[in-house]
């Protein structure tokens, strides 16, 4: 399948000298999902802003269905839903002026997929933006997203101060687009429980690059997170092991994450420890995410 | 059906869909020749990516558990092995840990565990002969 999105060796800076992205590279291709994690700053914003032409590299190469985004534009924004951060509706406007304005930008806009998602949202055409709440206001902008049935869904932070019942039917829509059209999703969140249902492809930014790539269920499955005590040199001597993608001391004992099943991860550092006591398990994304980027700072 | 994903949950969520399958038959909530949604309506009921549906089903399928029919659609295999013997002697060891580290905390030893195993059993056994004398 061809790629909808490629990334190549991507660096940009918003102060000379400090890198947000260091080098990034991965493509998502057709019908893939992709769920884009990392620490608020790590980048996940700037990625999604390069794909979408709203700001460019300083190096390397962003090409959206095999072209630059930059390019053509109109065109390729017409393939593309888009639900930014921070995104801003005009508040003056009425729900129905708003899908008005959109229908004359996107010649595919479906009609019955708005009156479904009017209907599930239980949002009225009649209401202006500005006495929306938040998360209607979120869900308008993925109705916006959503109608004229994208081949690429790019959310960034889609949940970001819903509550619970709103994210969940922000999921609800976004599965049934995958049911329906296939399309690729490339979306960034902070809810491990909404990333782990969209499920799909994994891909961790820390420090400017990419720390994880990789199926959600490799993650969750070839992963292994060992506890061990703390002693002098035992850092080092793990860290320097095949398969150590990071280890740290926090509160007197060694927590370090390995790719592989726990049983054979414990008995290799039982085996280099000289027989340490070990805990050793499989690890929740929420865990594996705090453990390889968290205490850093 | 209906089936609880716990995103949070020890497992990854298409074998949750896995085990949950594999407990209904079990149990007998699932029969033999029950027709099983499309992994399609399934993922929108329990609000998880259509792939890891179909990856459980799939998985479920060349264990044996359920089959498809082209046209038809997906049913429980009319010989369902028994889960428990191709379960994973690692989980299996997993929730066994479980039910002892439970045991400890209220007080209790290795004899109320095994005690409680064979209390669950006898209801299982139980819960299965009333579904099906209800059939």
């Amino acid at each position: 399948m061809k790629p909808v999105l490629e990334f190549d060796n991507i660096h940009r800076a918003y102060k000379a000298g400090e890198d947000v992205l260091a080098g990034v590279t991965f493509s998502l291709r057709e019908g893939e999902v992709l769920g884009l994690l990392g620490r608020n700053g790590a980048g996940k914003s700037t990625l999604i802003r390069i794909a979408m032409g709203l700001i460019v590299p300083h190096q390397g190469t962003v090409r959206v269905f095999g072209a630059e985004p930059t390019g053509d534009p109109v065109g390729v924004r017409r393939r593309i839903g888009y639900v930014a951060e921070d995104q801003v509706l005009p508040p003056a406007a009425t729900i129905a002026e708003l899908i008005a304005f959109h229908k004359m930008l996107f010649p595919k806009w479906d009609s019955t997929i708005e009156a479904d998602l009017l209907d599930r949202f239980s949002l009225s055409r009649g209401e202006k933006i500005r006495n929306l709440s938040k998360g209607q206001a979120r869900q308008v902008a993925l109705l916006c997203a959503l109608c004229h049935r994208p081949e690429l869904l790019i959310l960034d932070e889609p949940a970001g101060g819903l509550d619970p019942a709103a994210r969940r039917e922000f999921l609800e829509a976004s599965i049934q687009l995958l049911n329906r059209e296939g399309s690729a999703i490339l979306f960034s969140s902070h809810h491990m429980g909404d990333v782990e249902r969209l499920g799909g492809r994994i891909i961790l930014l820390d420090q400017g690059k990419v720390a994880l790539d990789d199926d959600l269920d490799n993650l969750r499955e070839g992963i292994s997170l060992a506890f061990l005590p703390a002693s002098s040199g035992r850092q080092q001597t793990i860290a320097a092991m095949p398969g150590c993608l990071r280890v740290h001391e926090a509160n007197g004992e060694l927590h370090a994450i390995f790719r592989g099943a726990p049983d054979s991860v414990s008995a290799r550092l039982y085996a280099a420890t000289g027989g340490a006591a070990i805990r050793c398990g499989q690890a929740p994304l929420e865990e594996l995410f705090v453990e390889m980027v968290g205490g850093r700072r | 059906m209906q089936l609880f994903i716990n995103p949070a949950g020890e497992l990854s969520i298409y074998r949750q869909i896995m085990r949950q399958i594999t407990e209904a038959i079990a149990a007998g909530r699932l029969k033999p020749g029950d027709k099983l949604p499309s992994h399609r309506d399934l993922a929108e009921q329990i609000v998880v990516a259509p792939l890891t549906v179909k990856k459980a089903y799939d998985e479920l399928e060349s264990g044996g558990f359920i089959e498809t029919q082209r046209g038809r659609g997906t049913f429980v295999a009319e010989s369902a092995p028994r889960p428990d013997a191709v379960e994973a002697p690692a989980q299996l060891k997993a929730a066994a840990r479980n039910l002892l580290a439970q045991a400890y905390l209220s007080g209790l030893g290795m004899r109320e565990a095994t005690a409680a195993l064979r209390d669950a059993e006898r209801e299982m056994a139980n819960e299965r002969r009333l579904r099906e004398k209800e059939s």
